[in-house]
């Protein structure tokens, strides 16, 4: 692994943390906690993104001891994003958000039995209480503990894909040209190999 | 206990957490959620304690409000023994001494690196992102209104500081390497931590309690 993806590792895992400012600026129910490892990801292969995915989650253990458990969550982030960078879904919104949707959904069933086995479905105050709502419209504990889960992911793995998008077509393409799955994430490299 | 080695703080606390799941509720939940809360009390009341406390209570709350009392104990017993011991190893163990231990016990440096780097890096990020905040709204930029005006707002807030992130990478790459950083190269750490035969002997003692407390659970109480 080259130094300059080395750097990239760190610096994606603490974009992932640091966008809750931005995020409580607009007041939105909203995570992006897995945005720096969809863009490491997309800018530098499933090893990056992996990587990036583990540290995120080892740093932010420091600050809230629940989030360990998801660390498998957010390696089926980046090997996602991989096959999304792979076929080139980066390349508009209109194909990113869709994208975003689906991972949604396979984020929730990923993360819906860790938080069903170690934490009760209570991660969190606003997963508690839409799993609550689901109990209330009489669905089985497993099948509230997913509603719960995928009413998190589903908008927020959308909102990270398009972020992600925006960010990839925002970079100069000299900058970009820098990582190794840059451009062709974006559909503009062939379907060779990275660029 | 702060001057213990890294690697024992660590254990301890995969023990305690691991002991939380695998001993019957609600008698080994409690033990173990005594003993972190214990060590939590003995590190500061104040400083460890009352974090670890408030972390737990919304759990308690949640587990109330989707379950009935027996399985709100159980399961809050396990995470309060997570939360406490977590916090409590947090507020011992600098990252700085963590590393310096990784680098002693023969890590590369790259381990080392991604996660010092990104410990780091988060605090000084999200005043960079607070800084952007604070801009984008005196040119005018309103976070309120509909969920379409929000998220625009999000972009706006967000990119400058992806963007800003990213064209620093070639940056502290060049750095790096001009101090001669290669993946994966064995470094002399400068203060590494005291490891003595006790130390490393309770770490062993640590995994094989976690191992006979699961064969025990496996094969008498299934």
């Amino acid at each position: 692994m080259s130094v300059r993806l080395l750097v990239l590792i760190p610096a994606a895992a603490a974009i992932s943390l640091a966008l809750s400012a931005a995020v409580d600026a607009v007041a939105l129910p909203l995570f992006l906690d897995t945005t720096g490892t969809v863009l490491a990801t997309a800018l530098a292969g499933p090893g990056a993104g992996i990587a990036t995915g583990v540290v995120t989650s080892a740093v932010n253990t420091l600050r809230n001891p629940t989030f360990w458990p998801f660390v498998v969550v957010q390696i089926i982030v980046a090997l996602y994003a991989w096959l999304a960078a792979r076929a080139g879904l980066f390349r508009s919104l209109k194909t990113a958000v869709p994208a975003g949707l689906g991972l949604g959904v396979l984020a929730a069933a990923t993360s819906t039995p860790i938080s069903y086995v170690v934490f009760g479905c209570t991660t969190t105050g606003g997963i508690a209480l839409t799993t609550a709502l689901g109990r209330a419209l009489g669905l089985p504990p497993l099948g509230a503990c997913f509603f719960g889960s995928f009413v998190a992911d589903f908008g927020d793995k959308a909102v990270t894909f398009a972020l992600v998008t925006s960010v990839l077509h925002a970079l100069p393409r000299r900058t970009a040209a820098r990582f190794p799955w840059a451009l062709r994430a974006v559909g503009i490299a062939g379907s060779a190999g990275p660029a | 206990m702060s001057r213990r080695h890294p690697f024992t703080l660590l254990a301890l606390v995969a023990a305690l957490t691991a002991l939380a799941w695998i001993l019957p509720a609600p008698a080994g939940g409690l033990g173990t959620a005594a003993a972190a809360l214990a060590l939590a009390a003995a590190a500061g009341p104040r400083r460890v304690l009352v974090p670890a406390l408030v972390t737990a209570a919304p759990f308690w709350l949640f587990l109330l409000l989707l379950h009935d009392v027996p399985s709100t104990i159980a399961i809050g017993l396990r995470l309060t023994t997570m939360i406490a011991s977590v916090v409590w190893v947090g507020a011992l163990l600098p990252p700085g001494r963590l590393v310096e231990a990784m680098v002693a016990a023969g890590w590369g440096v790259t381990a080392a690196y991604l996660f010092a780097a990104a410990l780091s890096a988060v605090p000084l990020l999200k005043a960079r992102a607070q800084r952007i905040v604070d801009a984008q709204r005196c040119r005018g930029l309103s976070p309120r209104g509909g969920l379409g005006r929000r998220l625009r707002a999000l972009r706006a807030l967000a990119l400058p500081l992806v963007l800003s992130v990213l064209h620093e990478v070639d940056e502290r790459a060049l750095a790096l390497e001009t101090r001669g950083f290669v993946p994966g190269a064995r470094r002399t750490p400068l203060a590494p931590p005291r490891d003595g035969t006790g130390e490393r002997a309770a770490r062993w003692l640590l995994l094989v309690a976690c191992g006979a407390a699961l064969a025990w659970r496996i094969a008498w109480r299934g």
